[in-house]
């Protein structure tokens, strides 16, 4: 084994990290502000990604320019389905039956996909698809580096928005203690809406990305969920610096892990992480008190 | 068990609940036990009315979802912990009963109880890894697993036949519809045997101690119930009825594919199915499989490959999940007592639930005085 080869391996898997967080974050928000746990994010995030196969094989543009479209209409969606469907559920039950309905969310967009674009594999024909740069002997797909920079531009602004606003400050209050932030005068129902519509944006973010380099067919939701919620239990249910961290060590393992074992074993890598951690720490390494009872 | 003699035996939860009048109560057990007796027959004279194979082996089909369902209502149903990935133990059934009859050329019945037995040793460990967490994580755990299963079972090429799938030779060397027919009633014992099992369990103390943990697991731990054991047996027991189930699919079916053995999609189908006829209901998964499967066919033959199934599936789990959690059996069985505004035991007060229970001693003291207190323990 080369070390340029194992450089490139690191930096792909740092690469793929990055868009792992930027999902990861998402499933934590929805978790944090409700106790929801969305299976139907990486559906969602599919949607997206043939949204963008689709505008581009209409109209010809670069598939990035649909990121001004689905970003609103996902965030509209997820105030939607928060509003309409999730706040629905009884409190008591309201964890595992929101797994159950999003699950159910996640096979109608499933089963539609499979419906309007049939189970044909498709791909986004790129000028710029098979370019790379060489970086000390490692060969680094264009591609990946948008992705990445899209993942990273948007964790960016998520990280300010969630710090330094209001809205941010309301949202967080809203994780940390809704009955209190309820009575410092905050309308968590609002703002869990807003939270929910922050999540689904994210998926539609990471959707488009990962149109650019990977073949896209209507099933492909589950190879993600998988591994999602596996970083979410590892990083510890509800933290966010926790799941980012958690998606880029994890990341950068399964890259690393391709090199001797083929890209499908290397996959296991996230459920041995989630079995050791259920075994050894089952509220994971950066989950606080609200991980230990879900 | 508590003696039935005397008084009709009601889980802790509905004790206290107010209690019906008891001339209702005398009818509806009568009514119940009609229903019982026309269902079996409907059920057991099936294969003679159907009107060709096709129909036959939609019916072998269905039955073998009521065996899943109800297996996965031991956990469930029982404790609340909803499993999305039972269908890792339908799989690994199914494969462990095929790869037994190929690699160790056992006779297909042997190898199907052995692969059940070799199940329960496999449920063990993911059940104690599984089980220490609740709710959401739990659920996670479970997706992981089939998904985990899936992976091994296409990638293992050399030994499982990879995405060829696997063949397993037929049991009985008879005709098609001859041979739908033995395991019409073979998949008709299991369900049988699955039922009689979860009724025993309902009706015993270690049945109520399962329920309060479903309730409310801490208070039932701080009243000293033993949770984590409990909890790991009732896994451990859906788990092999699941693997049964899929061990007699393969000897059925005869042709395993991981993509449909271990599909999210068939552990799914389990919890729709369950909830839809009602999870504390001893024939709600029951119910829940006739429906669901007669859809599925349905939709099948209308829409063939176009994933409409899936749109229909993700619609009714929705449908279920947000308007009727408790499913279809006390929906129907509230039309009829009028006493359905109570669902759990948390919504009695303190002081309702005492004098309630005052009533309910006043009444049953003179005569029953032993088994009010055998009920109430």
């Amino acid at each position: 084994m080369s070390g340029a080869l194992l450089l490139q391996s690191l930096i792909l898997g740092v690469l793929l990290g990055g868009l792992y967080a930027l999902l990861a974050a998402g499933l934590t928000l929805y978790f944090g502000i409700m106790r929801v746990v969305m299976i139907a994010h990486s559906a969602f995030l599919i949607l997206a990604a043939y949204l963008a196969w689709w505008f581009n094989r209409e109209t010809g543009i670069d598939p990035l320019v649909s990121l001004i479209v689905t970003v609103p209409l996902f965030f509209l969606t997820g105030v939607v389905m928060q509003r309409l469907l999730v706040s629905r559920l009884k409190p008591l039950t309201l964890t595992m039956m929101s797994v159950l309905l999003t699950f159910a969310v996640a096979l109608i967009i499933e089963g539609a996909l499979g419906f309007f674009f049939t189970g044909t594999q498709r791909r986004i024909p790129l000028p710029y698809a098979s370019a790379s740069l060489d970086f000390f002997g490692a060969q680094v797909p264009v591609v990946k580096l948008i992705a990445f920079g899209l993942a990273a531009v948007a964790l960016a602004l998520l990280f300010v928005l969630l710090k330094y606003t209001k809205f941010g400050q309301a949202l967080r209050a809203t994780i940390q203690h809704p009955e209190a932030a309820r009575l410092v005068g905050i309308n968590t129902d609002r703002v869990a809406g807003y939270g929910f519509g922050l999540g689904l944006a994210t998926a539609a973010i990471g959707g488009t990305a990962l149109s650019l380099d990977a073949t896209i067919y209507p099933s492909l939701h589950w190879h993600w969920i998988g591994p999602l919620m596996a970083i979410i239990v590892v990083g510890g249910l509800g933290s966010i610096p926790g799941a980012a961290i958690a998606a880029l060590v994890l990341g950068i393992a399964q890259s690393l892990l391709q090199l001797p074992l083929g890209p499908t074993w290397a996959q296991t890598v996230f459920y041995v992480a989630l079995f050791a951690t259920l075994m050894f720490r089952p509220q994971g390494f950066f989950g606080g008190r609200l991980a230990q009872r879900f | 068990m508590p003696s039935v003699s005397s008084r009709e035996p009601i889980a802790t939860e509905t004790v206290v609940v107010a209690p019906p009048a008891p001339v209702r109560r005398k009818s509806s057990r009568w009514v119940g036990l009609v229903l019982l007796v026309v269902g079996a027959a409907l059920v057991l004279s099936f294969p003679l009315v159907a009107p060709n194979p096709y129909i036959l082996s939609a019916g072998v089909v269905i039955l073998n979802y009521a065996v899943l369902s109800t297996g996965w209502n031991f956990m469930g149903g029982f404790t609340g912990y909803i499993s999305l990935g039972h269908a890792a133990y339908f799989g690994l059934g199914a494969y462990g009963t095929g790869l037994l009859i190929k690699y160790l050329a056992l006779p297909g019945f042997v190898a199907w109880i052995l692969a059940a037995i070799l199940v329960v040793i496999i449920a063990i460990p993911i059940g104690i890894a599984a089980l220490r967490v609740r709710g959401a994580s739990f659920v996670i755990v479970s997706i992981a697993f089939v998904l985990i299963m899936l992976l091994v079972f296409q990638s293992w090429r050399e030994v499982t036949g990879g995405s060829e799938g696997l063949n397993v030779p037929r049991p009985f060397d008879v005709l098609r519809p001859e041979h739908h027919r033995i395991f019409f009633y073979l998949f008709t014992a299991l369900l049988a045997f699955a039922l009689v099992v979860w009724w025993v369990i309902d009706r015993s103390k270690f049945g109520t101690a399962l329920k309060s943990i479903r309730e409310d697991e801490d208070k039932a731990q701080s009243l000293g119930v033993p949770t984590t054991r409990y909890k790991l047996i009732a896994y451990v027991l859906s788990a092999l009825f699941v693997a049964l189930g899929g061990g007699l699919y393969a000897l059925w079916f005869g042709d395993l594919d991981p993509i449909f053995q271990f599909s999210i999609l068939i552990g799914s189908y389990m919890v729709l199915m369950a909830l839809l006829g009602g999870v504390r209901n001893l024939f709600g998964p029951l119910l829940g499989a006739v429906v669901v499967g007669i859809a599925l066919e349905y939709f099948k033959l209308e829409f063939g490959d176009t994933q409409f199934h899936l749109i229909a599936t993700g619609i009714l789990l929705g449908v279920v999940v947000l308007f009727m959690p408790d499913g279809v059996i006390p929906a129907v069985k509230g039309l009829f007592t009028r006493k359905s505004d109570q669902a759990s035991i948390r919504e009695v007060t303190a002081g309702e639930l005492l004098e309630q229970n005052k009533a309910k001693t006043a009444a049953a003291a003179p005569r029953t005085a032993a088994s009010t207190e055998e009920t109430s323990s």
